[in-house]
């Protein structure tokens, strides 16, 4: 008990004993008339507390909108999709451009620049360097979902990607979690090799449940070893009766794309056609299962990327390749979800777990790899040469590899939207979201209606739970929760927690959103944006392919002053240097389009076999 | 940001996947090689020169390479140049390969105290002589077909869904006797008959498939026919089959460098002369290794050496090899053309 919250852990415990146990009786003479009471009427506080549900909390790391077969994926995804089908999935959820800024608003309950994310750490600009909100870490001006949790009578775990600090008070077992089995940085190897992709700390750093961990077993594989601590903090937390709060952080599919060799060929030569012809497919698929309605604008195929038909074959399927290794390992982490809830089943829990499953920003579609292994001379580039020099086409996928799917495949994952990961286009902050449990009303029903934020779990998890976001925390002010329960939603009583009025905002990097109702407003950096202000209307356009700014003028300048009021509200600064400054320049020129090309009429992309008809003729 | 080069990276990626293979032709008298039975793209080519130094001492009778007659009591240098063109190509829709082989050089043999039996003309019982030979031997042309484990590689493409685990061949190859034959020497580098090989190379591929990481197992058995030499010094000298078991373990050490532990054991070839049992069955295994270095996307260059450390001990020997191996592509060719601008 190093730091001075495990100092104080005694005391605290006491006072949030008392405290829970009032908060527990209020919110048990409230059951009767609030939405909690669908969920959860007991008949006499001992019953009540057994009832208290179980939280699995799932998350994604860089996963498209269409990836599962749930959303119109071809990814074989059975567990999810199983879960959809018990629960509901919600088309129009919103998480941050990025993940650890995802990460600060989902724990804390409150926005990023409020909760220390206002910016990633690693790309803080320097007028935002010591700014409140832009610590670069989960700040103390929040109180963790996890530690609220934990004070009033929940085990609380965590496995996976934590990215929210490193320092001993920074970490998940100083941020709630009683047991923890996490990596505290943003990405590196999925493999024992824990390389991590940032030079500056060559070796991802692990700790498990608070202690660093020093060496990773040798058949280490993230998605694996994260399900089985999971399992394992569950099993031996579970026979003093207590609810749980698991939150699996998985790092798939991030970069790099890497899978057990035994998966590897899992889809070999499914994507070898291509990112248009797959588009298309999960495009159908969508409006057949009604994720997205027919007739509406999709996003257009990005400005400067070919068609898959205008590479030639041998380079679409390398393109491919990793396309496959991507699929695996979704599938893989598909596959790994199973085996908690084939363990929660078996010990007669899973009925009684809630789970929420989504994914923290959209698909990757930038060039980390290159970003992060810099240019010759670097220690970037030597950290790179260490560690993931391989690139043999037959060696994607694995150990000493860093490969990422590039922006063709980015946008397919986020199919129909516009842009992928680190803009606050819908393709940047869009994530399925699956919710299933007890209480959970509409089974396998999608809703459409509801306009939901990551900020939104913390207050459903915790009204789920039966506790109240205090005021203070531990001594110190906290900020209060921004985020609106689902509580009510998830009964069935609404179908959104937010009326016409309420509204969103994000900023990341220097772009910013606003989004009310169906109406959205961004400004983007070039070549994506035009340095200023664009309206949308999502309804007709969720692709964001036509800016209504001239047609619309009044709707712009409202929601243009919810900006200004999003600022005030949140301390944002704008970055006075940005990544993306300078896309513009870095992103090639558009690719000509020709009216006779493919040449065979008719056909997105030649496949494989016609190729072979076309040569030998 | 991301940038076009992804799409740049992957010719040079291509250039490089093009030709996994250029060895593909049997070496008159020595192994195949390491590798030498993996697969080319189809429409790869390639031309092999390469320069083999045998010595050998002979305490007894017996024959060395096929077909030839080695005296007892004697020191054998040989110093032979092979020069070598295969061509991958797909028959029947499976890989195959053609090669021709075309060998040359000179041969001399210094025998101590010769004994009864085959003496050339001018040579008594208990002399002690030399005798030397320079030329062509004989050309053969050999056929290799793919029977299992590898798909038609009729384009790059192909190459990029090749992981092959268990592949067998089939090799023919047939020798023509056309090359210098004196039938007044005992030492000659023609064997003034047909002759061929029936062989069915089967590898195993562990370790990813790709450049730097290749890593296999080869065994190569195979069987020599020998028609009648009638003019053996004036008799007729015939050969049982020689068996051959080649094996090959290979490890690539670097994307441009792979080395392999060599073995090479015959036996059989009992001769006769005039219809009489002379000398013993061959039982010679050589083990080796083998260095290759790929010094640019088309020239490669591969030394080995072997001598015989198990098998019969009356006939030492020892072989060092010397290959230069140049293989192209039209396709690959001209991407690099495209490559070089105007």
């Amino acid at each position: 008990m190093k730091h001075e919250e495990k100092d104080n852990r005694s005391e605290v415990a006491r006072r949030t004993f008392v405290k829970s146990a009032i908060i527990l009786a209020l919110s048990l003479g409230l059951s009767i008339t609030s939405t909690v009471s669908g969920l959860f009427i007991g008949t006499g506080v001992a019953a009540q507390q057994n009832k208290r549900p179980n939280i699995l909390l799932i998350v994604a790391d860089d996963m498209g909108y269409s990836d599962l077969g749930s959303y119109g994926g071809e990814i074989n995804t059975p567990v999810l999709d199983n879960l959809a089908q018990k629960g509901t999935r919600y088309t129009d959820f919103y998480v941050s451009p990025t993940c650890s800024v995802t990460r600060s608003m989902l724990l804390s309950g409150t926005d990023n620049h409020v909760a220390g994310l206002g910016n990633m750490g690693e790309l803080n600009a320097p007028n935002q360097v010591g700014k409140p909100g832009y610590e670069g870490v989960l700040n103390k001006r929040v109180a963790t979902v996890a530690s609220l949790l934990q004070d009033n009578g929940y085990h609380t775990y965590m496995a996976g990607k934590w990215h929210l600090g490193v320092k001993a008070d920074e970490i998940p077992h100083a941020r709630g979690f009683e047991r923890d089995f996490s990596t505290l940085v943003g990405g590196g190897s999925h493999f024992d090799s824990q390389w991590n992709i940032e030079w500056q700390t060559p070796k991802m750093p692990y700790t498990e449940d608070g202690r660093p961990v020093e060496k990773l077993p040798r058949d280490f594989y993230s998605s694996k070893n994260y399900t089985d601590k999971t399992i394992q903090f569950i099993k031996e937390g579970r026979n003093d009766g207590k609810p749980f709060f698991a939150y699996m952080a998985f790092t798939a599919p991030h970069g790099p794309l890497q899978v057990p060799d035994d998966w590897l060929r899992r889809y070999k030569n499914r994507y070898d056609e291509g990112w248009d012809t797959i588009r298309k497919e999960r495009l159908a698929r969508m409006q057949e299962l009604g994720i997205v309605d027919k007739g509406v604008n999709t996003a257009n195929r990005l400005f400067f990327l070919p068609r898959a038909s205008q590479l030639a074959v041998g380079a679409r399927k390398i393109q491919g390749r990793k396309m496959e290794i991507f699929a695996s390992m979704v599938e893989y982490m598909d596959d790994q979800i199973g085996r908690v809830f084939d363990y929660l089943k078996e010990i007669g829990e899973y009925d009684n777990t809630v789970v929420i499953f989504f994914s923290d920003n959209g698909a990757e579609g930038n060039d980390l790899r290159g970003m992060y292994s810099g240019q010759p001379g670097t220690a970037g580039f030597m950290h790179a040469v260490n560690n993931f020099a391989e690139n043999g086409h037959n060696s994607i996928g694995r150990k000493g590899t860093y490969s990422e799917y590039g922006p063709a495949w980015a946008q397919v994952g986020m199919t129909p939207f516009r842009i992928y990961k680190g803009w606050v286009s819908e393709g940047g902050t869009r994530s399925p979201l699956i919710v299933s449990g007890p209480g959970v009303q509409s089974a396998g029903e999608i809703n459409k209606e509801a306009v939901l934020h990551v900020m939104d779990i913390a207050p459903t998890i915790l009204e789920l739970a039966g506790v109240q976001h205090p005021s203070t925390y531990r001594g110190r002010e906290i900020a209060p929760m921004q985020g609106k329960s689902w509580v009510g939603m998830l009964a069935g009583s609404t179908q959104s927690p937010r009326g016409p009025g309420d509204w969103l905002g994000w900023e990341l990097f220097g772009n910013r959103a606003i989004r009310q109702g169906d109406w959205k407003i961004s400004w983007l950096y070039q070549p994506f944006g035009t340095y200023d202000w664009q309206l949308f209307n999502l309804a007709d356009d969720p692709g964001e392919q036509y800016d209504l700014s001239d047609k619309f003028p009044d709707k712009k300048k409202e929601l243009v002053t919810l900006w200004d009021e999003y600022v005030e509200m949140n301390g944002v600064i704008i970055g006075e240097r940005s990544p993306f400054e300078g896309a513009k320049k870095a992103l090639p020129d558009s690719v000509p389009e020709f009216d006779n090309y493919p040449p065979v009429r008719g056909m997105e992309a030649i496949p494989h076999k016609k190729l072979l008809e076309l040569r030998n003729k | 940001m991301k940038t076009g080069k992804t799409y740049n990276g992957l010719l040079a990626f291509l250039v490089n996947l093009a030709i996994i293979s250029m060895f593909s032709a049997s070496a008159f008298a020595v192994d195949d090689g390491a590798r030498a039975y993996w697969k080319g793209r189809d429409g790869t080519q390639g031309v092999s020169v390469q320069y083999l130094n045998l010595n050998m001492q002979a305490s007894d009778s017996q024959q060395f390479d096929p077909g030839q007659y080695i005296y007892a009591n004697s020191d054998a240098e040989a110093n032979i140049f092979i020069a070598n063109y295969v061509r991958h190509m797909t028959l029947f829709n499976r890989p195959s390969s053609l090669a021709v082989n075309l060998a040359g050089g000179s041969v001399d043999v210094d025998v101590s105290g010769a004994v009864a039996g085959f003496l050339p003309p001018g040579v008594s019982v208990g002399d002690s002589f030399s005798q030397s030979a320079s030329g062509y031997a004989d050309p053969s042309i050999q056929y290799v077909i793919n029977l299992f484990g590898t798909p038609p590689l009729k384009a790059n493409f192909d190459l990029l869904d090749y992981e092959p685990t268990w592949t067998i061949d089939a090799a023919v190859m047939l020798g023509l006797p056309v090359g210098e034959y004196d039938d007044d020497k005992l030492v000659n580098l023609g064997l003034n008959r047909w002759f061929g090989r029936i062989a069915l190379p089967i590898k195993y591929h562990f370790g990813v498939f790709t450049r730097g990481y290749m890593k296999s197992l080869e065994l190569i058995p195979s069987v020599w026919l020998f028609a009648e030499n009638d003019d053996f010094l004036g008799q007729k000298l015939e050969n049982d089959p020689m068996w051959q078991i080649e094996a090959h373990l290979t490890n690539d050490f670097t994307p441009s460098f792979f080395g392999s532990l060599d073995l090479l054991y015959r036996s059989g070839f009992q001769s006769e002369i005039n219809g009489v049992e002379v000398g013993d069955d061959l039982d010679i295994g050589n083990l080796g290794f083998t260095f290759n270095y790929q010094a640019t996307d088309n020239l490669a260059i591969r030394t080995s050496y072997s001598s015989n450390v198990f098998g019969d001990n009356d006939l030492d020997n020892s072989i060092i090899r010397m290959q230069f191996v140049y293989g192209w592509h039209r396709d690959m060719e001209n991407m690099k053309k495209l490559q070089g601008g105007h």
